[in-house]
């Protein structure tokens, strides 16, 4: 599904004056492994960020300050910790996944997350209780308070999904230990992402291309800008 | 306590909410004293009584929000606390409440007045009616005639952003009345307004006892107790001390506490001015 939709919206790149089929593949690459990630910490950060912020529970002082700590974890040591876990001798070895992008998803995922998980905490506690007693007052179960409240912070929590996109796709270190910055033959990126190759391109000298992918670059995180303004109606 | 005032939950309260013996308190402190008040439907109930007294935590109690301390709270003949979920979710739906803020979701006024409405369906019919929104959205009829008791049918398209504050009550005073609820607890519905939004609800609260429903309202507004109320409960710290008749609770109160209150003599809360 993400692929598709990646795919599509890089069809214009087919047109691109230099290299087209390289350049098309890195940014399909990126946008694959980023929105799939951020996807996927979405999908996890949403119900702990309204566990955190609501239940009581043991540790949930020391819930937050991992959430928080997490959002400054270096990506290179996150690299690092997923390789072992996807090397030969790691726990997930045998799924052979070590330069792939299911790895460099999972290292983008655990960069993303404590940063939408905590930005959205901050979002969905700022929801007014005055609004979460009115769902419960007219009926609603806990699922309806809790749906109220992401409805409530919609504009706080797409900050955060944003922020973790940032974080995800403008990120080199981890991607380039787990994913290995490969190339095929045929000159298509396989684990090849945005930022990786600008960083190979330059180190090579090709400062053109690599101030092209920059570019491009900049305008996916404006688009998303731009996506997310809209939706929010001019209110983030 | 007067005798008057224990007599009222041994009543056999039909479709209504009966609270007995209920004591409630929020950490180390006690806010209600083994307070025991029916409210059947078809009446308008106001709770009176100073500032701080334990008038919004009574109605949270009723409402189910939480547990009490001591005491029962009992809807459909079975205390609410000791029924299942579900069973204590279908008495929680029978009630509408509306708070002294109007607490209105960000989203559209039909949205909200429909939003208990929603909250009813099932899952499938909730899929359903979000997959039609994409297409169009139109005001049920439920919707439509809540917007038309408080006088805002003309609105139902608009953001509640669009609205004035006294507009805004009004819509989440449509929003609990459009599931047809067989009680309505209104928390100083009317405090913040001016007169002629007050009127409005005012109007809709008679309009709602005539349907049936039974209205509990708090309120330090005397007049307005005076003017709406079938009974009227007088509390001082946290205490139940005179329940009867509007006419003979402000004409003759059993209390001479509560004839200071209804005087205006007695404005605060022991513990709030060592009274």
């Amino acid at each position: 599904m993400v692929g598709a939709i990646v795919e599509f919206a890089t069809l214009p790149l087919v047109e691109f004056p230099f290299e087209s089929n390289y350049v098309r593949s890195i940014v399909y690459v990126s946008l694959y492994v980023s929105l799939t990630a951020v996807l996927l910490s979405t999908l996890v950060s949403l119900p702990v960020a309204m566990l955190v912020g609501f239940a009581e529970f043991p540790g949930r002082r020391l819930a937050i300050a991992l959430i928080n700590t997490g959002m400054g974890l270096p990506s290179v040591v996150v690299g690092l910790a997923v390789l072992f876990l996807v090397s030969n001798q790691g726990p997930l070895g045998t799924f052979d996944l070590v330069f792939t992008k299911e790895a460099m998803i999972m290292s983008q995922f655990v960069l993303a997350t404590p940063v939408i998980t905590g930005v959205s905490l901050a979002a969905v506690t700022g929801v007014d209780e005055g609004v979460r007693d009115a769902s419960y007052a007219l009926g609603g179960t806990r699922l309806d308070v809790a749906l109220v409240t992401i409805k409530e912070a919609r504009y706080g929590i797409a900050t955060g999904v944003l922020a973790g996109l940032g974080r995800a796709i403008s990120e080199v270190g981890s991607v380039l230990i787990v994913g290995g910055n490969i190339a095929g033959a045929d000159g298509t990126a396989i684990t090849r992402t945005l930022t990786t190759a600008i960083q190979l391109e330059a180190r090579q000298g090709r400062f053109e291309l690599a101030l092209v992918l920059g570019a491009i670059l900049l305008v996916l995180v404006l688009l998303v800008n731009a996506v997310v303004l809209r939706l929010g109606g001019g209110r983030i | 306590m007067s005798d008057r005032v224990i007599e009222t939950p041994h009543r056999r309260v039909e479709d209504g909410i009966v609270a007995t013996d209920v004591s409630h308190g929020f950490d180390d402190t006690g806010v209600l004293d083994e307070i025991s008040l029916g409210l059947e439907r078809g009446e308008i109930l106001a709770v009176i009584g100073p500032s701080g007294t334990g008038k919004t935590t009574l109605l949270e109690l009723l409402a189910a929000f939480y547990p009490p301390n001591e005491g029962e709270i009992r809807m459909n003949g079975g205390d609410v606390w000791s029924q299942s979920e579900r069973e204590r979710l279908a008495a929680r739906r029978r009630i509408g409440m509306v708070f002294q803020e109007p607490n209105l979701f960000d989203t559209t006024v039909r949205r909200n007045v429909s939003y208990g409405l929603h909250v009813r369906r099932d899952w499938r019919s909730r899929l359903r009616e979000w997959g039609t929104r994409l297409f169009g959205e139109g005001t049920s009829l439920p919707v439509t005639e809540a917007l038309e008791t408080v006088g805002l049918a003309d609105v139902a398209t608009q953001t509640v952003r669009s609205l004035s504050g006294g507009e805004a009550q009004r819509v989440a005073f449509a929003r609990a009345l459009a599931y047809d609820p067989d009680v309505l607890l209104l928390d100083e519905p009317t405090s913040d307004l001016d007169p002629r939004n007050t009127a409005v609800i005012e109007d809709a609260i008679g309009t709602a006892r005539n349907q049936g429903i039974g209205v509990a309202v708090a309120t330090h507004d005397m007049h307005q107790a005076e003017r709406l109320a079938d009974r009227v409960a007088v509390m001082l710290d946290g205490s139940l001390i005179e329940v009867g008749p509007t006419e003979r609770v402000f004409s003759d109160p059993d209390d001479p506490r509560a004839r200071r209150f209804i005087d205006g003599e007695l404005v605060y809360t022991a513990g709030e001015k060592g009274d």
